[in-house]
């Protein structure tokens, strides 16, 4: 249902809005590291942002589920801040899929996007309920401090195949998806 | 001699006078040669002339049978064209006609699209009521971690009762199968309520895919509707 070229597109288009949206500033580094889905123990007891992009042939859940250590709370978390820890997580996992949103639009004029949605993070060991067509998880590390889990699940409702022009993306691509 | 010079004057007169008349039947005749032939040049000039006339006459008849085919066909072109011209006339209004009823369709696309994008009210409301799920999946979630709570307390309670009763030796030891049994069933709740745990979170899982799903969905039909709404006015724009 879904090929191996549109399967490297997603994940070439999370790897590049990981790295343009879960940063702060222009010169934090991103790392990005494939992981098993299942690797429970990366970020134990958190709470999961989940947000979906829908389309005609396919939906597309990122759950993004950042440490709530001091590390990764320090980082995100500006000092005098009004907004929740929560909330600051979600506007951070809602810019970075709109980054996808952005560039999937290239490929898929018809796209909506959720708002986030804030679960447990147990409820990840459950994506295969979904009958997923993609799924893969990354660690992401940011200024090798913060750490978030991240996953793209895939459920597709007709084959799937497109090639994205990665070295087209802008460096700052979309603009901020409000919610 | 007198009769002689009378009859001879007489004759003389006669003479005279046929010679007179002679010379005026010479010169009437040479008159009359001389219109002869006036006339006859005239009538050759004349002639030349009437030839002429004719060949012109037969020339003006064929240039005017000419014409009058050119003048003919120019007609029926006419006609044609004026035929044609009613024809295209008709077209044309037919065309206006259609053109008034494009218009008027497009703005009823454009008026139905505006319309049609007030479904992601139903949409939201939609999305909102998985709030409301959601909060009665977290309320189970307590209550469950609550049974979770007892659960591991009572296993507790039944190992701590079966110590008791093996300290109690004999006369503990159906004590000791009761407590046994009340640990056993403390398990098989400890392995319910996780179970039920994990429905609870592929719950939640699935209900929050599926309202996001629903939402984000709603979010893709406004923004389609919105481009119909685009065209069908951009078209009706073109039209007027």
């Amino acid at each position: 249902m879904i090929s191996d070229n549109a399967k490297g597109s997603i994940d070439g288009i999370f790897r590049k809005a990981a790295q343009s949206r879960l940063v702060l500033a222009a010169g934090d580094t991103c790392e990005i590291a494939a992981i098993p889905t299942n690797d429970a123990g990366l970020i134990p007891e958190a709470q999961v942002v989940v947000l979906t992009i829908s389309s005609i042939l396919f939906r597309l859940m990122l759950m993004l589920q950042f440490d709530e250590g001091a590390d990764t709370r320090d980082y995100f978390f500006a000092e005098g801040s009004a907004s929740t820890v929560q909330e600051i997580f979600s506007e951070q996992a809602n810019l970075c899929c709109g980054a996808m949103n952005q560039e999937l639009l290239r490929y898929f004029p018809d796209l909506g996007m959720s708002t986030p949605y804030v679960l447990n993070a147990h409820c990840i060991a459950h994506l295969e309920d979904l009958k997923p067509a993609y799924l893969a998880s990354y660690a992401v590390t940011v200024n090798q401090a913060a750490r978030i889990k991240a996953t793209v699940c895939v459920c597709t409702h007709a084959p799937l195949d497109f090639v994205a022009d990665l070295s087209a993306l802008e460096e700052s691509c979309g603009e901020l998806e409000l919610f | 001699m007198i009769e002689a010079y009378c009859l001879a004057a007489l004759l003389s007169s006669v003479l005279t006078a046929l010679l007179v008349w002679m010379l005026h039947r010479l010169r009437a005749a040479k008159t009359l040669g001389r219109h002869r032939a006036e006339n006859t040049a005239r009538i050759d000039t004349l002639t030349r002339d009437y030839e002429r006339q004719s060949e012109l006459l037969a020339r003006a008849l064929q240039e005017q049978r000419a014409l009058e085919l050119t003048s003919a066909q120019d007609q029926e072109g006419l006609a044609q064209q004026a035929a044609r011209c009613d024809e295209l006339s008709l077209t044309l209004k037919a065309a206006l006609e259609d053109k008034d009823r494009w218009a008027y369709q497009a703005k009823q696309i454009a008026d139905e699209a505006a319309r049609l994008k007030s479904l992601a009210a139903t949409f939201e409301r939609w999305h909102e009521q998985m709030i409301s799920l959601m909060t009665q999946n977290q309320d189970m979630h307590v209550k469950n971690q609550e049974l979770s709570s007892i659960v591991r307390h009572v296993v507790i309670v039944s190992l701590n009762a079966s110590i008791e009763a093996a300290r109690a030796g004999t006369a503990g030891r159906g004590f000791a199968v009761v407590a046994s049994e009340v640990r056993s069933l403390a398990a098989r709740s400890e392995e319910l309520s996780k179970s039920y745990r994990d429905s609870l979170h592929r719950n939640d899982l699935t209900t929050t895919t599926t309202f996001q799903d629903i939402q984000a969905g709603g979010k893709m039909i406004t923004a389609s509707l919105s481009s119909v709404e685009a065209l069908a006015n951009q078209f009706q724009a073109k039209l007027h």
